[in-house]
Order: C-alpha cells, then structure tokens, then sequence
C-alpha cells in the first residue's frame, strides 16, 4: 500500500546566529555599497544580538568610512557612490549616538558644523565634496543647502549646536557674503562661539586672512585636516591667524 | 537665429509638470546610474588612454555620441527650482539639433564674423572668444580688455568679472548687481572704442552670478546690443535652474541669441572620466534643446587639479567633442581651463595642448583662457589671450594623430605642476599699461615657447 500523501513535517532551519566579525563585516559592506535600508536592518540586528553600539560605530561605521575615503583618494570611486556610502553612515549613527553615553559619544564625533553654499550662488557640487568628506572622516555635518542667507547660516549653527560654520561659494561676487557672515557673527556676539571655515574656486588664503576666517583649504580634501585641526587645537575662536592648508 | 516663444513655454510647462526628482536623487541615482548603464550599454567602460590624450578613433567617438545622445533623452534636465524633469523625446530632441544653425554672423560693421560648424581636421577657421570672466579690477578694466581686444586674432570679447561696481562692493543678487550689468556694458564699449573695434560681438553678461546682471545690462539701453550673445550659464551638467530659465526669457524678450553652456566634473556626479564625456554630449545637446543656446556647449573640470590640461580632461573633450561635430552639423563650443598663471611657461603649454586639440577636435569656437584657474583678481593679460587665439586658428587642419603626438610631447612639461601650479603675476605685473605690451619676461617666455612650438611642426606664424 502506498503511503498516504501525508504532509511531512519538514525539520526547520535553524540558522546559527551569525558571529560579530561577520555582522560587522556585513554592516560595513552595505555602507560601502551605500545600502541605506541594509544599512539600518543590520544595526538593528547587530544591537537585537548584543553587540555594544560603541562596537558597531568603532568597528564598523568607522572602519567602513575609512574604506571610502581610501578608494576616493585613489579615484576608485566619485562622488556620488561617496555621498550613498556618508548618508548610510548618518543614518546608522542617529540609530546608535544615543545609545552611546555623553562621554563616549564626544569620542566619536570630532565635532558638529553647519555647511553651505553663501547667499546668490546655486553652486552645490564642491559644497557636497567638502561635507560628504567630512562626513567620512567622522564629522556631524548638516548642509543647509545653497544660496543661503547670512543670517541663516548663524540661525542653523545656533539649532545644531555646531562647532564650526563652513562656508562655500564658486562665484566671486558671492566672496563678500563669507565677509558678510562673519561680520554678522561678530554684530550679534557670537564670533567666540563658532570656527569659521571658508573655500571655493576664486576664495583664496589672503581673502580668508582678510575677512578674518579661522580656516581655508586650497582644494576640497584640505578642509578635513582644516577643520580637525581646529577642533583638536587649544584655541578657541576667533583664531589670531587662520589655519590655512595648501597656501 | 531664430528662437521660438513656443519651445519656451513648453520647457517652462515642463519644468513644471515633469516628473518629480529630488536634488540628491538626481545626484546620487539618476546621473551615476544612467552614466553607468549606458556606460556597459555601449561597452565604453575603461576606454580613456590617458597615453593618447587626443582620441585619433572614429569608431570610439562615434559610440559616445550615441550614448550621450540617449543619455539626453533618457535623463533630460532637472530643474532646480521645481524639481522636475524637463524630459524630450527622442524625435524633439533631433528636432531640436536640425534646428539649431550651422553658421552664425555676430558682430557688427567691419567687426563682422562667421562662424561655422566643423568637423575634426576640419580647414575651416574656428573663433576665439577672451577671456574668460576672470574677476578683474574696476580701474584695471578697460585697459586689460582694450589690450585683449587689439589683437586682431581675437573675434570676440567676453570680459572679465568686475569684483566692484563704481567702487562699492559688488554682492550677487543684490541691487549692485543689476546695476553693474548696465555698468559693464559701458565700460565693454569704452574698451572696444579704444581698441578701435567698436563692432565685436560680446558674450554677455559675465557679471551676472544670478539674473540681476543681465536684466541690468543686456538690450537696456546703452546696454549691451542684442546683437550680442546673452549669456546662460548652468550650475551644473543636466541641471538648470528659474535664474538660467530668466536668462532665456529675457534674451527673447529682447530678440538677442543665446549662449548656454555648462561643465562636467571628472570624478563628480557622472563619475569617471568616460562618463563626464558622456554627460557633456548630453548636456550640450540639452543646451540646445531647454536654453535654446545656438549651440552645443559644454565643458569638463578634473576635480583633482580644478582644470582641464590634464591628459584625460583632454581625451574627454577630444572624444565628445568628434562625437558631436562627425554626427551633426551643430555649431559647438568648449572652454579651455589652464591653471597656471600668466607670465609662466607652463600657461603656455597647457594653452597650446588644449587649443590644438579643441581645434582637431572640430570646434567651431571657444572662450577663455581661464589663466591661473580664475582664481585670482587681475591674473590674466592680453598676451596669453593672443597666444590661445594664434594656436586655435593655426591648428585647424591638422590631424588628430599629429596633434595627439604633440600634445604627448607638451603635457609631461606641466602635468606633475596641475595641483600646484606657479600663480605667475598680475597684469599689472607683466603688462605696462602705458603701452598696453607686455614686459620684456613676458614677451620672452612667449617668443621662446612659441619658437618650440614651430620646431615641433605647429604651423605659427
């Protein structure tokens, strides 16, 4: 007799949990792959299985960015892959910053600006290298857009709570709105709170030191190391001298 | 040349009704995307030999051109403002490209030109345009264009960017703005006045960051004329904006033609350098179509350097720009951007590398020189602008192996300067202004350049 066409209880697959170096390595891939939503499920995963947020930043999110930035040096990859790969990081750091204590969280993040492109200049691409690299390199960035008022770039920094305001700008005629802002700090009292960060293609290392900028690069790379130098020096601003990269 | 009110309020509908596309999405999907794609489509990934910077194969330009020909119509142009899609058929576009003309008189009286579509090797002269609109001192300024505009070489003044306008501060999109157009447009005649060539056509207006200038300055009266080209620059690549949209209007307000042009960076959205060159196929066609720019427009920028001298800056150029004039009768036009400054060698030879290809290449005309990348007020002088010029118009009829065999011999004098280039000195520095000639160590690091140039077979005079 044949035996009856039963439903065979077929055994379930257990799937062993994956090991931490292989939830990193996947969290670190899909940053690089600028996965977004990938990005997100394995941070949720990786914390549902225990492992510590300050890891998955450190070991991951970090690691990751520091990928990007080596096969962005090397023209491995262009800008758009970049900006992917730095909004996937945001989005995996606003799951894990405040799960991170004060103290820890200092540590991560170098420090906290507000970018934009001056008022009358609807340039955007050297603005979105500039913060996409800072990004990379472990800055809390919030670009504000372009065309941006004077008064608006001093509004948002107070909201953010940033460290330094950086200001881009391509056409000479928008130069003077850097001026602009750092007069308007300095009108309302609050040229000490903030570092004041400037570049684009006709701003040049005399106009920083002229308009009285705590920092200028020469080409988008150099406003990382501009901007770290100004969060790791003693010096609160204004700073006698601007630091200046790539004169 | 004729432009029609009804192309103009389609594209406005367009940027009105088209499919919505955020900024970023544009950015970081669709162009990178789309290049990708059409990209392995067509098998162009890889194929830039930065050890031949002037492309010498047909077959190669030929398959970019029609990829981005389809680029264009598979992406269109976003519009900043609404963010939307101003999107075209494949037949509107064609439509577009067998409207636009093949030649064009600007100027006016004895100061008369034509200008003409080529093709690469092509005999026929093509025109020279300068400079680039370097910012330049309120005072310094008619001086430095009555020197450039005496050179009978050059056919066209663009100016440079006034940094003040009657000694106050010239901030864009403030009132100071529209009122430095018409100021400009003064200034333009008073130099070509001098230089006695009250006729030549301009390429205005350059001080107009947003729309103020233009409506400032161009077909007001005493003005710039409308004989005259009315400037519509973009932001970027596939981007246009209401400011350049305003431009557009205005010029047919007032019945003048029109100048759009845009660059691709190398390296930014479009990604590598094959797919910048497929992006400025794209986005000098889209001139043609939403700005209804005369012609086909466009420009690269390594970001690596901020120039285009380097060797696969010049191979992009070469390989879009034979693209375009073997596959149409269009009239094109490309921006050459040197970085090192006047009065050194080595603005000299980025010049010669770059007119001669844009010449092979079968450009009908081109601005600049954008001396010491723009970057600094007062750094330009009459003498490289008359350098460009005698290079461009010599090279035309040479052959793009010739010229790719040249330029392999000149760019290994510069390439290792591109990110730190000498800045050189200021006109005032390398010009008497008395004279309007330049210094003895000017005259000279151009005698002897010019005299290389002729021993290696470049036909100057």
């Amino acid at each position: 007799m044949n035996s009856p066409n039963l439903p065979v209880e077929k055994k379930k697959k257990v799937r062993s949990p994956l090991s931490k170096e292989k939830i990193l390595d996947k969290l670190i891939q899909a940053i690089i792959n600028g996965d977004e939503a990938e990005a997100k499920k394995v941070t949720e995963d990786a914390l549902a299985a225990g492992i510590p947020p300050l890891d998955l930043v450190k070991q991951g999110a970090v690691k990751a960015m520091d990928i990007i930035g080596e096969k962005w040096r090397k023209f491995e990859i262009f800008l758009s892959h970049v900006m992917l790969a730095a909004e996937a990081m945001k989005s995996v750091m606003a799951i894990l910053l405040p799960k991170i204590g004060a103290e820890q969280k200092s540590k991560i993040s170098l420090g906290r600006m507000v970018l934009g492109t001056v008022s009358g200049d609807i340039h955007d691409i050297g603005k979105n290298i500039v913060a996409t690299l800072l990004s990379v390199a472990g800055f809390e960035v919030n670009d504000i857009g372009v065309d941006i008022p004077s008064k608006d770039f001093v509004e948002k920094a107070k909201e953010f709570n940033a460290d330094i305001i950086a200001m881009s700008c391509l056409l000479s005629t928008s130069m003077y709105f850097q001026k602009d802002v750092i007069q308007y700090l300095k009108d309302v009292g609050l040229r000490e709170k903030y570092y004041v960060v400037v570049g684009g293609g006709p701003v040049t290392a005399d106009w920083a030191s002229e308009i009285g900028a705590d920092g200028w690069g020469k080409y988008a790379s150099d406003a990382v190391t501009v901007c770290k130098k100004l969060v790791t020096g003693n010096v609160r601003p204004p700073l006698p001298k601007p630091i200046l990269i790539g004169e | 040349m004729g432009m029609s009110i009804q192309v103009l309020l389609d594209v406005l509908d367009r940027a009105h009704t088209g499919p919505v596309c955020s900024v970023k999405d544009w950015d970081t999907k669709v162009i990178p995307g789309k290049v990708s794609e059409k990209l392995s489509e067509h098998g162009l990934k890889g194929t830039c030999t930065p050890e031949n910077p002037i492309n010498t194969d047909d077959g190669l330009a030929d398959e970019f051109w029609h990829a981005g020909f389809e680029l264009a119509v598979d992406v269109g142009m976003l519009c900043l403002d609404t963010e939307r899609v101003i999107k075209f058929t494949e037949e509107e576009l064609k439509e577009a490209i067998r409207n636009a003309p093949s030649e064009l008189i600007l100027g006016e009286g004895l100061e008369k030109v034509l200008m003409k579509a080529r093709k690469p090797e092509d005999k026929t002269l093509p025109l020279y345009c300068a400079p680039i609109g370097i910012e330049a001192s309120e005072n310094l300024w008619i001086p430095l264009i009555q020197g450039i505009a005496q050179h009978r070489v050059i056919d066209m003044i663009q100016g440079c960017s006034l940094r003040t306008v009657l000694g106050r501060q010239l901030r864009s999109g403030t009132p100071y703005e529209t009122l430095a157009g018409r100021v400009q447009a003064q200034m333009h005649r008073e130099a070509l006045w001098r230089a006695g060539r009250p006729g030549m056509c301009a390429t205005s207006v350059i001080t107009s960051p947003t729309v103020y200038g233009q409506l400032g300055g161009y077909g007001v009266p005493g003005g710039y004329r409308t004989s005259d080209l009315a400037l519509v620059l973009s932001p970027a690549e596939l981007k246009t904006s209401y400011v350049s949209l305003h431009k557009v209007v205005h010029a047919i307000n007032c019945g003048g033609p029109i100048f759009g042009g845009s660059s691709s960076v190398i390296g930014g959205y479009a990604g590598p350098v094959e797919g910048s060159t497929i992006a400025m196929v794209a986005c000098a066609l889209l001139q043609i179509a939403v700005h209804q720019s005369g012609w086909g427009s466009c420009s690269v920028i390594d970001m690596r350097y901020n120039g285009n001298c380097g060797r696969d800056a010049q191979w992009a150029i070469s390989v879009a720009f034979q693209g375009i004039t073997r596959n149409t009768r269009l009239l094109t036009q490309s921006v050459l951007n040197q970085v090192a400054g006047p009065c050194t060698d080595m603005l000299l030879y980025e010049s010669a590398v770059g007119m001669m290809n844009l010449s092979a290449s079968g450009l009908s005309f081109s601005i600049g020189p954008r001396s010491a990348g723009g970057k600094y007020a007062d750094y330009i002088s009459p003498l490289e602008c008359k350098f460009c010029a005698e290079v461009f118009k010599s090279s035309a009829g040479m052959k793009r192996v010739e010229t790719n065999e040249l330029a392999k011999g000149l760019i290994p004098k510069y390439e290792d300067k591109l990110r730190n280039p000498p800045k050189g000195k200021s006109f005032t520095e390398c010009f008497d202004l008395k004279t309007l000639r330049p210094t003895k160590e000017w005259l000279d690091i151009y005698l002897k350049v010019k005299k290389e140039l002729v021993d290696l077979g470049v036909p100057l005079e």
